[in-house]
């Protein structure tokens, strides 16, 4: 049984790894494909101006003029040693780069998450609490029309009420310019961006957890605890929501990387300063070691949270694994 | 019993096999009205229930069968404003001729940025043009660009799925891996990239790149659907017959899971949309030239310096009730399916 355990860890550690190097290899293709002249990013506009030897001198120094699978493999090999290259726009170390911006995002999206992650319950809760009566009603109608926003729209609409009429809230930036200590600043610029990400992604998972529940409230225990005379408070959290909390967690875990892209997309809208606004930058610009390093960090998350929450999913229905298996040794039979 | 019907109807059902069928029907009858009852959620099961009942109390009764309708109206459960409204708008769009009252690519030099009044029913644009106008005639290729992208993205996902469905557990394993790595290179930055590759971008470009990126989720349920049904009888006897990988994936697999990706299908239309005017928004995606609802909010940066409230407000509302009436007419579709597997 042991055995079985590390063997099972083994394979979704290699499976992991693999992953990762594929998720490489695709990106480098793709962004080496793509035409757009990355010695801008590095030179600025002097490149104009350059002659044609210059130019090459440039392209040699960067590393550019070899073969595509010549430069992977040399930038496989420099990754490997930790090595990622320097950014071409900013002229350092892309970790360093990345260092000095991840923060930003990691307690945008973070607290974005754990809003989401805490409000979708109680609200779905409290609609199946009110199931079909008005508060219900309200609350659905409400939250369809949300979730059918554009993202960037409704952050247009949020900076033209709160910032352009009511002059309440900054529109741009992570805190205003010599203000990069007060603490109370940059919560002012959260706000907004904050309230974006959960209003994007809210109603979704409260409409899972709505619908879970009501799937959950028509199952039999439920006649059987009422029968016993449990109130319907402690049916409803005692029981019900014990039940769908394992398949919650599996599904939040599936929307790391959505609320992550959505954050991507209003980081770009409110300029904040965040990895969103910075792969945006290298994937126009063609800063190709900031890209790679970006998208694998973002690949590594997404492969990451599917795993967790294909493990919870297995944890909770063994049927899962059983299926895997069986099907594994049919193969092997034919 | 989707899949029963259709196989009767492939292979000539044997006497035996039609019994089965009946008996089955009647079963699911059955078991239909003792759901009915049991969930009470239907005045008419109720009214089927007192009149069953041996033990009912004798006497005048108020006559509840000839007040019950006898059939359910058709608009019934249907999303009518929803459809309505989604009319109007794919309408306005397609006879934009007729509508419009300016020319919507017209840089009128002299009327820029001017608040909606008379003239101007809408407003006009930080370089002149009419609002008005440009809804209509830019909606037609933000739908377009919804519908084409859906199309291409289906296309590729029935295949996919339908291959990797049918497939052998290896292939499988590693086609699915390969979705899987594909959906977490962060969608943005796919996006960007192949539009890089694709050239500047134009109505079909973009269409392609959105249709390109957006298969996956289809593709998932796709061949989900088709591993359950893949060991079925009729699809052993096409494969016998010698049916080639097409032909079964459009008579036999297909005709069954066309009823659960529909919702996906229409969900995908918004999404593409959605994404269209987000890429156009952030300037990666149509450019101003080229009409379209996103287009037309790409030019809201200056707008919010402005304080023109009608620049962002209106294409902005057309575009989220379409949305909105979009996704109505999906739930509207998911419903029905559900209804049908809850009462198999």
């Amino acid at each position: 049984m042991k055995k079985n355990k590390v063997w099972y860890v083994t394979k979704k550690l290699l499976i992991f790894v693999v992953s990762l190097l594929l998720l490489s290899v695709i990106t480098f293709y793709i962004s080496r494909l793509a035409p757009g002249d990355p010695l801008v990013s590095y030179y600025g506009d002097r490149v104009e101006k350059m002659s044609t030897q210059e130019r090459n001198w440039a392209e040699e120094k960067l590393g550019l003029h070899e073969p595509i699978t010549v430069q992977y493999v040399r930038w496989l090999g420099n990754a490997l040693h930790g090595e990622f290259g320097i950014s071409y726009k900013y002229k350092t170390d892309v970790l360093e780069v990345i260092a000095g911006r991840i923060g930003n995002t990691l307690i945008l999206g973070g607290v974005g998450f754990i809003l989401i992650f805490v409000l979708a319950l109680l609200l779905g809760v409290w609609c199946a609490w009110y199931e079909d009566r008005l508060p219900d009603r309200i609350v659905c109608r409400i939250g369809t029309v949300t979730s059918c926003i554009p993202e960037f729209w409704m952050s247009l609409l949020f900076i033209l009420v709160f910032s352009v009429q009511l002059r309440l809230l900054p529109s741009s930036g992570a805190y205003s310019i010599g203000k990069s200590n007060d603490i109370l600043d940059r919560i002012r610029h959260l706000i907004l961006p904050i309230t974006i990400v959960v209003l994007g992604h809210l109603w979704y998972y409260a409409y899972m957890v709505r619908n879970k529940l009501l799937e959950e409230v028509r199952s039999d225990y439920v006649l059987l605890a009422k029968s016993k005379g449990l109130g319907k408070k402690k049916i409803l959290f005692g029981h019900c929501l014990r039940n769908i909390l394992p398949s919650y967690l599996s599904i939040m875990a599936i929307s790391v990387p959505h609320v992550l892209g959505g954050t991507y997309i209003i980081e770009t809208v409110f300029s904040y300063p965040g990895i969103g606004t910075l792969s945006y930058e290298s994937a126009r610009y063609k800063d190709y070691n900031l890209l790679m390093v970006l998208c694998i960090l973002s690949g590594a998350i997404v492969i990451l949270c599917n795993m967790i929450a294909q493990a919870i999913n297995e944890q909770i229905d063994p049927r899962i694994r059983a299926n895997e298996m069986t099907e594994e040794s049919e193969v092997v039979k034919q | 019993m989707r899949f029963l019907r259709h196989h009767l109807y492939d292979g000539g059902g044997e006497p035996e096999d039609d019994l089965f069928e009946r008996n089955r029907k009647e079963a699911f009858e059955n078991a239909k009205i003792e759901i009915n009852e049991k969930s009470r959620e239907s005045g008419e099961a109720l009214k089927k229930e007192e009149h069953n009942d041996a033990f009912r109390i004798v006497g005048i009764q108020p006559d509840t069968t000839a007040l019950a309708p006898l059939k359910k109206k058709w608009y019934k459960d249907k999303p009518i404003l929803s459809m309505v409204f989604l009319a109007l708008v794919i309408g306005g769009c397609l006879c934009c001729d007729l509508i419009m009252t300016k020319n919507p690519t017209y840089m009128d030099l002299m009327n820029y940025n001017r608040a909606p009044d008379r003239e101007f029913l809408f407003g006009t644009d930080t370089m002149g043009r009419d609002i008005f106008s440009m809804i209509w005639y830019g909606g037609r290729i933000s739908l377009f660009i919804g519908l084409f992208s859906t199309l291409i993205s289906t296309v590729i996902a029935v295949v996919f799925g339908g291959i990797s469905g049918i497939a052998p557990q290896w292939l499988d394993t590693l086609l699915m891996r390969l979705t899987e790595i594909l959906l977490s290179i962060p969608n943005l930055l796919l996006v960007i990239l192949l539009q890089a590759i694709l050239g500047t971008a134009n109505v079909v470009t973009i269409s392609i790149v959105i249709g390109v990126t957006s298969w996956p989720s289809i593709a998932k349920v796709v061949r989900t659907e088709v591993r359950q049904i893949r060991s079925s009888e009729y699809v052993i006897a096409s494969r016998c017959m010698g049916g080639g990988f097409f032909h079964l994936l459009w008579h036999h697999l297909a005709p069954n899971f066309v009823s659960s990706i529909m919702f996906m299908v229409v969900m995908n239309i918004r999404s593409a949309i959605v994404s269209e005017s987000t890429l156009s928004f952030m300037g990666i995606g149509l450019p101003l030239e080229i009409i379209s609802w996103g287009s037309m909010l790409s030019l809201s940066e200056k707008a919010l310096l402005t304080g023109s409230w009608w620049i962002i407000l209106i294409p902005g509302v057309f575009l989220v009730v379409t949305l909105l009436c979009m996704t109505e007419v999906g739930n509207y579709l998911r419903r029905q399916v559900n209804q049908k597997e809850r009462n198999l």
